[in-house]
């Protein structure tokens, strides 16, 4: 059979060079444009649906700012934004899907990158009765119930949610850090790859900057700020009424990072709110009468089957759950920021413990209680000998001999530790160039053990110097500074 | 969990009068196919999404109850005979009453029924479609959306159905393909934001070039 030749076209862009893309009969349609490849389909060429807005200054004036000013892809030495070096920049643009560029003719529109393929599933990737090729990992696939027709190896494992749920926290960080707010986050439009445990913000293009650009959609159901579903009835200029915004944004995130950990929503519980009609009933349950499905007060919306829950998440994002979905639920004020996400999300990290069990779902679960080590997705049990932590304290300056909880760590053998465990003032973001293993756990017969790899200057319980290659016997209750850096921090051996 | 979620229930009627026969049917098997991988290969859409046909020609017939995706089996459509719209709006009424579920104090009810009517002609029995149309724009049993193709169309009785109303060139396969597509891209879009306001018009796709919207 004769192949239909594909129609070429070509876009000229701002900066006047040319860029061919295949003009398709039913181009895929979003609320606002409209989507062609290139032919190597490495880029998206998204033309607008309407006139009014190809032509609209104020969208053209958003975009040139979003490509430039704000474009935290891009070096600032590359007209990028603000601070942005080429190492952050590179970091960044793994986790958005940023405009690239604008194209002035044949009409105003825009050209991204297409996302990275691990983010299309492939045609072994659903069971029997579906076929998902090519299709995007819309988060929803991996926390609801259509889960159920993907193949095991789709599904990931709590470490590497726990691991795509700190990039995303981070992203939204790096937004709000420069003042944007993406104002439409939701499982459409943050794809993930449970499999590698990465994660791609995408549908940048209608970023609000407070002030200066408007939002233009009340977000997706589900992921909209209560306050904002309670007052859309109100007209667009009425001072109550509330629009996206980066308080709006943390609401969408800590939904995100629930469905991701838990794989439920945090507002869909059996509660009926209103028998008059489907619609009242579910625009009470995500607008002015919001219950968290986990709220301690009021177990109206509680399931009756709940068996993990935010407590079993460890203390850190227990806290930052229940300030999200109780106090900031309706009180956008008090929602955690972002970067509070990230930081408890990253200390979080150093609690997982492998689950014993191979049957296991998740695989991975946060051991925070060295007397309680169970497995709160399929109950296994960690024998007490098997269970150590380690805390990390950090000195006060300029009082000698005082110190600071600034972490703790699950260990379990073969464990890497990084330069991020020894020293104060290090920490694992897009800053960090020093991954490299610097020591690891090892337990062999009923003892721990702690072995340099690379550690300079690592000190043992006694003081003594532990060169690369030896080891620290870590006994219950000692309690010694990891290296004689000025930075370095204290270790306290917590035993189960 | 399934108790606490609500579905999406979506009725197809279409017509399969005489005029519909050859090319035109055979555009609209392919299209239910073609409707049926575009929302099974969108979760929401999976989990949420209820299909229906229900058919017009000399009489008006449910030819697939109401069904989740996963199960949903293809009708046979055959084209012949008059144009039953009327029958099919009544058989359309009580197949909602027994297959949509209300809200309850102990159940989460089924959203409003999202209903595609495709026609290519003058409905045909006349008194039942006045009988009808009568209060269906009051009761609001349903999103009602009429789409007409080719110019044997009558606007003005579409609009006594519903306030949604488009028109498409001919029923060609190239334009009952866009249909179905669009068909795909409304139900898409209303699992994600149907009415976070009780009581507001449903969003639409944007609908494809070459469609025309009734006023």
């Amino acid at each position: 059979m004769a192949r239909k030749k594909k129609n070429v076209a070509k876009a000229i862009l701002m900066d006047g060079s040319e860029l061919e893309y295949v003009v398709s009969d039913n181009p895929p349609r979003g609320g606002m444009k409209h989507t062609y490849f290139t032919p190597n389909k490495k880029f998206a060429v998204q033309f607008f649906n309407e006139d009014k807005d190809a032509n609209s200054p104020l969208i053209r004036a958003r975009l040139e700012n979003i490509i430039g000013l704000y474009n935290p892809t891009l070096p600032e030495s590359e007209g990028g934004a603000m601070g942005n070096t080429e190492q952050t920049a590179k970091y960044f643009s793994r986790l958005f899907c940023w405009p690239v560029a604008l194209v002035e003719l044949p009409e105003f529109g825009i050209v991204c990158p297409t996302y990275p393929p691990q983010f299309f599933f492939d045609k072994k990737a659903s069971k029997a009765g579906l076929n998902l090729a090519g299709k995007d990992k819309k988060s929803t696939w991996f926390t609801s119930r259509t889960s159920r027709f993907l193949e095991k190896g789709e599904l990931g494992t709590f470490q590497t949610m726990l691991r795509l749920s700190i990039s995303l926290a981070r992203a939204v960080r790096r937004l709000h850090a420069a003042g944007l707010s993406h104002s439409d986050l939701s499982s459409n439009n943050v794809l993930i790859d449970p499999k590698t445990g990465s994660c791609v913000v995408i549908d940048i293009d209608s970023l609000v900057v407070p002030g200066l650009f408007p939002p233009e959609v009340a977000g997706t159901k589900g992921y909209i700020a209560p306050e904002v579903s309670a007052t859309m009835e109100l007209p667009l200029d009425s001072p109550d009424r509330k629009l996206p915004c980066a308080a709006t944004d943390l609401f969408a995130l800590p939904v995100l990072l629930y469905e991701y950990l838990l794989k439920r929503h945090p507002l869909d519980g059996p509660k009926i709110y209103s028998t008059a009609s489907t619609e009242e009933d579910e625009f009470l349950q995500y607008g002015p009468k919001a219950t968290f499905v986990e709220n301690p007060q009021d177990t109206s919306n509680r399931p009756p089957d709940l068996q993990v829950t935010i407590h079993d998440l460890g203390p850190l994002l227990e806290k930052l759950f229940l300030q999200a979905f109780v106090d900031g639920m309706h009180d956008p004020d008090r929602r955690p920021t972002a970067a509070e996400w990230e930081r408890a999300l990253v200390k979080t990290w150093d609690l997982l413990q492998p689950c014993p069990n191979d049957q296991c779902s998740a695989q991975w679960f946060v051991l925070h209680d060295v007397n309680h080590p169970v497995c709160p997705f399929c109950g296994a049990r960690i024998a007490p000998q098997d269970v150590l932590h380690l805390r990390l304290k950090r000195a006060i300056r300029g009082r000698r001999g005082q110190w600071n909880p600034v972490g703790e760590i699950n260990l379990y053998d073969q464990m890497p530790l990084f330069a991020w465990h020894f020293l104060a003032n290090t920490y694992p973001d897009e800053k960090m160039t020093d991954r490299t293993m610097r020591a690891y756990v090892s337990h062999q017969n009923g003892e721990w053990y702690l072995v340099n790899g690379s550690l300079s200057g690592m000190l043992s319980p006694r003081g003594s110097m532990v060169p690369p290659g030896q080891a620290v016997w870590l006994r219950q209750g000692e309690m010694f500074p990891a290296c004689n850096h000025q930075d370095a921090l204290l270790l306290e051996v917590l035993k189960g | 969990m399934s108790s606490f979620s609500r579905r999406l229930p979506v009725y197809l009627l279409l017509d399969c009068s005489g005029s519909m026969s050859g090319e035109p049917i055979e555009a609209v098997r392919q299209g239910i196919k073609t409707l049926l991988n575009e929302l099974k290969g969108d979760p929401q859409a999976l989990e949420t999404a209820c299909l229906s046909v229900i058919t017009f020609a000399s009489v008006a017939q449910q030819t697939s109850p109401l069904t989740e995706l996963m199960l949903f089996k293809e009708p046979k459509l055959e084209a012949s005979g008059m144009t039953a719209l009327g029958g099919a709006l009544k058989v359309l009424r009580e197949c909602i009453d027994k297959e949509v579920r209300k809200t309850t104090d102990t159940q989460k009810g089924d959203w409003r029924p999202l209903v595609f009517i495709l026609t290519d002609g003058l409905h045909t029995d006349e008194d039942e479609f006045d009988r009808q149309v009568e209060n269906l724009k009051t009761l609001k049993v349903a999103n009602i959306i009429a789409v007409g193709a080719g110019p044997y169309v009558d606007q003005a009785s579409l609009k006594r159905i519903t306030d949604n109303v488009l028109l498409m060139n001919s029923a060609s396969a190239g334009d009952m393909a866009k249909f179905f597509a669009w068909v795909s891209g409304s139900i898409k879009v209303s699992s994600k934001s149907l009415d976070a306001k009780p009581g507001a018009n449903i969003q639409l796709a944007p609908p494809p070039q070459g469609f025309t919207i009734v006023p």
